[in-house]
Order: C-alpha cells, then structure tokens, then sequence
C-alpha cells in the first residue's frame, strides 16, 4: 500500500487544458504572424500542416505516452527505460530551469504595461517632456513614443551588455509578484493546477475573439489581412521557410521540456491519451492561425494610421513651404501637387527635398517583427490609436498574461515532478516547501534580468538557452524509444494503456520520419551557427534612438557555449556515471538479488 | 490740404512697409491653421480677423511693457499669404520709426499666449508664431505614480490568497492530527477483536515486492 499516492487530475478535460495552456503560449502570438509574413503569407501554412503532421502530433503522442506509461517526472521516466539514458531527464531539467529564470520576466513586462494602462493618457502614447519643458526628450523625438516607453521606462536600458546599472525596482516588483503567483498556481501540484487551467486555458480565447472583432472593424485593417493572405508561392522553394515551419512546430508545442511527461504522469493509466494528443496539437496550430488573423488586422490598421500621417505631414509640409490655401491640397491630391509643385517651383522644392518623406503603405507593412518588439511595441502603438485605448490595452496584457502564466505553469511543473520523484521531501507539506524552495530560487537569479543590461542577457537566454538543446533531447527521446527501447515493446506498453496498437502512420512517423527531420535541423542549426559567425544582438543606441548590432563580448560568447554545454552535456554525463556505478556496484547487486528470491 | 493729408497717408505706409520687411530681424512669422482647428466651424480670414490680431497683440505689449500705451496701429503686418500667414513686426508708440527688440515681443506673446489663442478659438499647434516655440504644460506628477497603487491591490489579493491557503492547510493538518488518535484506537480494537474472533489475522504486509515493481518490466 502506497502511502503517498501519487495524486491525480480531478478530470482527463483537466490534463487536457493544462496541456493546451502549456503549448499554447507567446509563441503563438508573436512568433507564426512573423514566419508567416517572412514566408509568403497564406503559403506558409502548406509547410506548416505539413510539419504538424510529420513531426508535431507523433512527437506529443510519444512524450504523453512516456508519462503516462512511467508515471514519474521526465528524470525518473527516462531512467526507468534506460538507465544509461536519464542524463535526457537531466539536460530537460536543466534547459527548463534556463526557461524558467527568462520566461517571467516576460510575465513581469506585461504586468508593468497592464498597470500603466490604468491611465487616462496611456504612457507610451506621448513623449514626456524635457526638463526645460520646450519639447520631447530628445531620446524620444528620434525613436517613437512607445519605443521610448520600453526601451527607456520599462527596461531602462544601457548600451550594451557589457555596462550595467543597478536593478530597475518597478521590474523587480512585478517580477516578484509575477513568482508569487506562480507559486500560487503550483503551490498544491495538479490539485491548485488542475483548476488554474480552467481559466488560463479558455480566457485568452475570449479576448483573441474580442480582439478579432474589433481587429476587423478597424480602419485599414483589411490591407494588413489581404497582405497576409496573398500567398507569395514562391517562397515555398526556399528550403528557410520549410526549416522554419518545421522548428516553429517543434518548439511551438513545448516538447523536451519535459513538461508534457510531467502532466501525463498525473493521468489515469488508461487515460486516452492518443486522441487528446491529436486534439491539443490541432489546438495549438489553430490558434497560431487564429492569432494571425487578428495580428495582420492590428497590422493593417496600424501600418494605415502611419501612412495617413505621412501623408498629413507631407501635406503640412507643403503647405507651409509654399504658403498656400489650407484646403487646397487634401491627403488625396498631395503626390498630384509633388509633382506640380516640382514643374512650377524646381529650386524650392529642391531645397525641401531632404525634408520630404516617402509615404509607402506596402513598406509600413513590410515592417515585420517578432518577439518583445511586437508584442511591447508594435502591439501598443496600434492601442494607443484605438478609441478607449485603455480598455483595449487592459485586455490585451491581461490576456498576454494568461498565455505566459500558462506556460509557466508547464515550464515549473517539469522542474518539480522530478524532484518529487526523488523523495527529497516526501510529505504533502514537502512538496509546498519544495515548489517554494524552486520559485525563491528562480525569482533571486532571474532579478538579473531586471537590471539595465538585463534585457541583453533575456535575449541571449532566448535565443541559446533552449533551442539547440531541445532539438538534441527531442532527438535522443526518439532514438531511444523506437530503437534503445524497441518499438515493439513501445506498442506492447501503448496497447497496455490504450487497448489497441499505435496504426502503422504512428510507428512510420516515429522510427523514420521525425528522427530524419530532427536530424536535418539540427544539422542546419550546426551550419548555421558556424556560418554566422560571432553571435550578434541588437543593442539599444540612445543617441540614435534605435537598435544597433552589436557583436557579444567575449564573455558573453562563453556564457553562451555555457549554455549550450551545460545542458547538451548531461546526457553523455550521466551515462558515464551511471556506466561507472554499474561496473562498481555490480557484483554487490548481484548478491542481494539471489538472497531475496531465496527467502521468499 | 488733401494734398498733404494724402502725402503724409503714402509716407507713413511706405515707412510702414519699410519696417516690415519678411525675415527681417526684428519681428516674427505668424502661422493661422484655422481649417484644421475648426473644421465646418472654421471662420473667414479677412480684415476684420487682422484687426482682431493687432489689437489682441497690442494688449499683449501692453501686458508687458507697462506704462507705454500700444496701439493697433503700432502693430504692422505684412506679406499676407493665402496660407494665412504673415510677418508682423511691433513699433514703440513713442517712436513710430523704432520697432521694438525681439526679445520684449517673444516675451510678450509667451506671457499672454493663452488669451490670443482663445481670442481665435486656436490652441498652441494652430496658431504659430514661428521661432517662439509654446511653453508646454507642465507634467503632472502625483505623489504615488497610479501604477504603483493597481500593483499594491494586485499584491494584496496575492498575498491574501497565499494567507487563505496557507492556514487552510494548517487548519486541515489539525483535523487530520484529532482523527488520528481516534482511528488508532480503533485500529487497535479491532486488532484485539479480530485476534480473538479468528486465527486468520491480517498479517504484516511485505513491502519488499511491491518496491520492486516499477523496474522489472517483464
């Protein structure tokens, strides 16, 4: 009889939402709507199918069976199949811990930006003005307002990653709430998770919907649609947009975190698992998609309020320059009168030249961006131009906090089951002691990224910390479990849970299809990280008041391959040790084993 | 007589025009945008409005140089443009030929900038005096920024709700730790029971099979 029964989600819909809470992240939202603007709009999706079908689904269906069949946390599970092989657990752990230090402080911004919202003037909607109150700072006259708002107010950011002040105390705060309330979410495991889920998983859907309709109703929106879906079929023959497809889909879905074989291990042993994988993979491309939509519409409306005020200002240009009538030129005649201003007056308009800027819509939509900038910066500038911006811009954090937290709720849960596992503590209060110990630890180091340099040291951490090593686990986890492991005995275990065999689609996908396309990423990610030479980032230009490239220093270059070692090495670590043990303890074991079965 | 009445009207004009020279050095290009400001409500430029504008400047002088008694006519205003805009330069009353030095005129307008805005229903950004940039509003500045109030309500659920389930948890430990004593005794009877009803007891349940379990996969 076990005394601590390993506990349960209260419903299989439970470990469904957690699922789709954990896979459906920031990703979504602010990487596909990039890829898809990058890789020929509509067209990009033939590629992306593609690849959810061929690696996505067969990957997700092989870590939640993992789980549900060993039902321990991914270091235990993955010992259980192969000794040699639970380094795999191991470098999961540790590239969660990586994820966990960088992930909250997103959390952090967002919850910064959803308390500036409470504002009758949004704060990045203006520049503030100069001690000698004559104009805007001037940091902010030559970036824009809601750039100055980041870069500056939030971040506070330095020139590079080698000078640091001291920590911003606003981000601090928020990042300290944004712990406790995670702390909260995992406090009683998948009891206090299990009805977190309910909401974090559903209410994003609420405001993307809400945000569609307003999205769609906005003035030049249906450019910014029409330019996503035009397909620019062409693309398709640059092997960039399948390698992109395929890598958007693997870390889209969280897998080799370890994440996943954590919530499965809570499920029932016959818990189907085959359909539910199927459904939350579906889930989480279609909400990519679904966010799409509503990203292009809040880029066509935003790419149309620039132009419109291109166009104002160059007709306020001419206007003054040549003193005439206000009503005489309206934004729809100002390239007629260019033109006849150009014939009547060549010297004048000469001399305006350097003034006179190019008003494009397509350029204003050719601005693609990703990440922080798009969610931070292009997302609030289209806020502040809406009526009721305030609203708007509430909604919008809050749901980007539901996204985030969500996938925080994966990302420490993945840390923690496996220490459970381990029965460092093996009381129920243990466990809350546990989950506090690992949120302290996670809040200290992260208050390193609330500093002036700190948003560098985020960059790094997202752009090394867990790409590379999640294409080596992911690939290790196949390889062993259709061939260390031996598929037969995969399906035996399958068959065991489900009642029925994987169809002969699963066993092709997982013993040839998804091992060649992990491996051909990973080669590609080799060659081009020795192709691109010193790894750069975009470092903040005061002066210039815009981004600047700049190589990493030569201690962030070692940081870097840090990173990258620290995780990828586990693996062949521990199945040294375990190798060594085995070769010390193996005679003793060997003993024991023959007394036992001689006394019963 | 006329003669002289329309000789010394010429010369006053011509010596008028003399000190309102465009881009001279002692006056200043005013800037109208009344289309943009009132939209369908936007009123007529015409003599009239100029007569409002050298007036309301005048006062503005008045405002400033105390003692000196501007007039309207001390205002001149030339190089009128369909843009609505003109240059204006400020003569002293006691001396029609001098104008007044830049500096007292910027001071001036700075001073009463409001009242010639609203005599025109304009604001700051519509009615221009170029090289005389607007003094911009002062930033509000509330001793608690607003954010920091909405983080304290946040952090206050937070940390009530971090109460609340921390003494649930305490209170569900007692509860467990009162039952515990009454289900042992009751354990312990039925053990003295079954012992002398039957000769089958329950037995010690042997642990060291069910260990072993999780890594024998047979």
């Amino acid at each position: 009889m076990e005394k601590d029964a390993r506990p349960k989600w209260d419903s299989p819909v439970q470990f469904v939402l957690a699922c789709v809470s954990y896979a459906v992240g920031l990703g979504n939202v602010w990487r596909f709507p990039y890829l898809c603007q990058m890789h020929g709009g509509g067209g990009f999706l033939i590629p992306y199918l593609l690849m959810l079908f061929l690696e996505g689904v067969p990957l997700f269906y092989l870590e939640l069976a993992i789980g549900q069949k060993m039902r321990l946390g991914s270091i235990g599970a993955w010992t259980a199949i192969s000794p040699y092989l639970g380094g795999m657990g191991l470098a999961s752990v540790v590239t969660s811990l990586y994820l966990c230090l960088y992930y909250n402080i997103i959390n952090a911004w967002s919850f910064w930006y959803l308390f500036h919202s409470f504002q009758s003037v949004l704060p990045w909607a203006e520049c503030p003005i100069n001690a000698n109150r004559t104009g805007p700072i001037k940091e902010c006259e030559q970036a824009t307002p809601t750039q100055y708002f980041f870069y500056r107010e939030t971040l506070d950011i330095s020139s590079s990653i080698e000078e640091n002040g001291g920590i911003h105390t606003g981000q601090a705060l928020c990042l300290i709430l944004a712990w406790i309330i995670t702390y909260l979410f995992i406090v009683r495991g998948v009891k206090s998770t299990g009805k977190v889920v309910y909401f974090t998983a559903t209410f994003p859907y609420v405001v993307l919907f809400v945000y569609l309709i307003r999205g769609i109703t906005l003035h030049g929106a249906i450019n910014g649609v029409k330019y996503m879906f035009t397909p620019k079929m062409e693309q398709l023959a640059n092997p960039t947009t399948w390698i992109n497809a395929a890598t958007q889909i693997f870390f889209s879905l969280g897998l080799g975190f370890g994440s996943l074989i954590a919530f499965s291990s809570y499920n029932q042993y016959n818990n189907n698992f085959e359909r539910q994988a199927i459904v939350v993979s579906l889930i989480n491309s279609g909400t990519s998609i679904f966010a799409s939509i509503v990203t292009f519409a809040i880029y066509g409306f935003k790419a149309t309020v620039n132009y419109e005020n291109c166009l104002e200002r160059t007709r306020l240009l001419l206007l003054n320059a040549f003193n005439l009538a206000e009503d005489s030129i309206t934004v729809d005649t100002v390239y007629d009168w260019i033109e006849k201003l150009n014939a009547t007056y060549p010297e004048q308009f000469a001399e305006l030249n350097t003034r006179l800027e190019n008003c494009d819509l397509e350029s204003e939509l050719d601005t693609a961006v990703e990440g922080t900038g798009l969610a931070f910066i292009v997302y609030s500038e289209a806020i502040k131009n809406m009526p009721l911006s305030q609203l708007w811009s509430v909604l919008y954090f809050i749901m980007l906090l539901l996204l985030g937290m969500g996938s925080m709720l994966g990302n420490v849960t993945a840390i923690i089951t496996p220490l459970r596992d381990f029965k460092v503590i093996s009381l129920a209060e243990g466990s809350v002691l546990l989950a506090g110990l690992v949120c302290l630890f996670c809040l200290l180091l992260g208050l390193g990224f609330t500093t002036t340099s700190g948003s560098y040291w985020f960059t790094m951490f997202n752009d090394y910390g867990a790409t590379f090593s999640l294409l080596f686990i992911v690939l290790i986890e196949v390889i062993t479990v259709s061939y260390i492991y031996g598929i037969k005995r995969f399906e035996k275990d399958i068959e065991d849970m489900l009642g029925h065999r994987p169809n002969w689609y699963w066993k092709i996908m997982w013993t040839f299809t998804s091992p060649l396309l992990l491996i051909a990423l990973f080669i590609f990610y080799i060659i081009n990280y020795i192709k691109g030479g010193t790894p750069t980032y975009q470092a903040w230009n005061k002066e210039l008041g815009k981004s600047v490239v700049t190589e990493y220093p030569v201690f962030g270059q070692v940081f870097i391959g840090l990173l990258l070692a620290s995780s990828v090495s586990c693996v062949p670590l521990t199945a040294l040790y375990v190798y060594c043990r085995k070769r010390k303890h193996g005679g003793h074991h060997k003993r024991q084993r023959t007394v036992s079965t001689i006394s019963a | 007589m006329f003669e002289k009445i329309f000789f010394l009207l010429c010369l006053s004009t011509a010596l008028a025009e003399q000190l309102c020279r465009p881009e001279a050095s002692d006056g200043y290009r005013v800037r109208l945008s009344i289309k943009t400001a009132l939209g369908d409500e936007a009123y007529v430029w015409n003599d009239n409005e100029m007569f409002l504008f050298r007036a309301t400047l005048a006062f503005a002088m008045r405002n400033q140089i105390s003692g000196q008694e501007f007039e309207v006519s001390n205002i001149i205003v030339c190089d009128e443009t369909p843009r609505v805009s003109f240059w204006f330069v400020v003569t002293s009353p006691q001396n029609t030929s001098q104008l007044v030095d830049k500096e007292s005129v910027e001071e001036a307008v700075r001073k009463s900038r409001n009242r010639i805005n609203s005599a025109f229903l304009l604001t700051d950004k519509t009615l221009e005096f170029i090289g005389i940039p607007p003094t911009l509003a002062a930033p509000v500045n509330p001793d608690t920024p607003p954010w920091l109030i909405v983080f304290g309500l946040v952090m206050g659920a937070v940390g009530a709700g971090i109460i609340v389930l921390l003494a649930s948890s305490v209170v569900q430990k007692k509860r467990k730790n009162d039952e515990k004593p009454d289900d042992e005794e009751i354990d312990e009877e039925t053990r003295v029971k079954t012992v002398e009803n039957s000769a089958a007891s329950e037995g010690i349940y042997n642990r060291s099979f069910s260990d072993d379990e999780r890594f024998t996969h047979m």
